[in-house]
């Protein structure tokens, strides 16, 4: 076990014993990559907010963790998700800049912390960022903390890419992260809408990320009108949604799989690869299975191709 | 006598974790009363919401240390 993974570990024991199960189901899923992202993602916390960085971390992982499992069992009880509107997820999360905070760091962690996560993670970098062309021009669509994208351009020192975000808190995070991470002159965040980039050159990147927007926005389908314009023909996208699984900012509730799929076929995409994951354990008694789904997508380069 | 936020969340565990015998005091902690994971103090922080007529936030109750506390932020919600 490495370092910042035994760390980790034994603060989770000591100060979060209830999620210490969770945890350690994640680690022995795959322990070779959980300690990878330990190590990885932790390390650049730790440049970005020194001794902090444990602590502030994992205490706001359980507590997102937290977050998203109260939702759940609210939207049990009543059978939809609480927040329909961007607005009001305006109102109960995105003015309070502390929240905000709290919520892109509770995030980070979870690529590895959760085990279904860890699996989109390496589905993610075997089958996506490994695949990548030379040279490749990413763009990142509500990068949030900026980890996926980070990950991609650790992995891949000859691709370059560019974040939008609606959020000054990701912004701040994203960039401190870069920097840490000393992929500040690949990685490059802007303060902007993602969904408002019609001004971007069209067909000008050759892929793009966009991991856990779409289940955020009341018409899902400009999501992938964005995607549809930036991505040159062949270019590929990895995009993740969540099903039956609520937050306190979901607003839009996918139910199946093929919902995602049928939406990238609308906006001139294909379906290359899907991973659908979910927990191992859920509420008692739940109606609803919380699932995690990635796509890897292709613009087509004719009408059925 | 009244029944005391301990004594009523005491009925609530002992359901919730199906031990008629089990004790409940301030002092008590998740090490004390097993079963007692990250999922089941979630679905305890609902059955108590529902139990009390309070809503929680998250922060709240993702680091409470023991019934005690537990106890204590249910009477502070309910004034």
């Amino acid at each position: 076990m490495t370092e910042l993974a035994a760390t980790l570990l034994a603060y989770v024991r000591t100060h979060h014993p209830r999620s210490l199960a969770g945890v350690e189901e994640a680690r022995q899923l795959d322990p070779d990559r959980f300690d990878g992202y330990a190590e990885l993602l932790l390390g650049w916390a730790g440049r970005v907010l020194g001794d902090r960085a444990i602590p502030r971390t994992v205490d706001a992982f359980v507590e997102f963790t937290m977050d998203v499992n109260m939702a759940q069992g609210r939207y049990e009880a009543s059978g939809s998700y609480e927040h329909k509107s961007y607005r009001e997820c305006y109102d109960a999360v995105y003015a309070d800049k502390a929240a905000m905070d709290d919520y892109l760091w509770g995030v980070y962690l979870t690529n590895f912390l959760w085990a279904h996560h860890l699996e989109l993670s390496a589905f993610f970098e075997t089958r996506f960022v490994a695949k990548l062309p030379e040279r490749a021009a990413l763009i990142e669509l509500a990068p949030g903390h900026g980890g996926w994208g980070l990950v991609a351009m650790h992995r891949r020192p000859d691709a370059r890419l560019e974040g939008f975000d609606i959020s000054p808190s990701s912004i701040e995070i994203a960039r401190a992260l870069a920097a840490a991470a000393g992929l500040a002159g690949r990685a490059r965040y802007e303060l902007r809408d993602a969904l408002d980039l019609t001004s971007h050159p069209a067909g000008s990147v050759d892929a793009c990320i966009c991991n856990f927007l779409v289940e955020h926005l009341e018409q899902p389908d400009r999501l992938f009108e964005v995607i549809e314009h930036v991505l040159a023909p062949g270019g590929k996208a990895f995009v993740s949604g969540a099903l039956t699984a609520a937050q306190v900012d979901h607003i839009y509730e996918f139910r199946r799989e093929s919902e995602l799929v049928l939406l990238a076929e609308r906006h001139s995409m294909r379906v290359l690869e899907a991973l659908s994951v979910h927990p191992q354990r859920t509420l008692p008694r739940a109606r609803f299975l919380p699932r995690s789904m990635s796509l890897i997508v292709q613009k087509r380069t004719r009408e059925h191709a | 006598m009244p029944t005391t936020t301990i004594d009523s969340l005491a009925t609530v565990f002992q359901q919730l974790f199906d031990d008629d015998e089990l004790i409940v005091t301030r002092e008590t902690t998740a090490a004390d009363v097993v079963g007692w994971d990250s999922l089941t103090h979630v679905t305890l922080m609902l059955t108590i919401e529902k139990q009390f007529a309070i809503r929680f936030k998250s922060s709240q109750v993702a680091s409470l240390k023991n019934v005690g506390e537990l106890a204590d932020l249910i009477d502070s919600l309910r004034k």
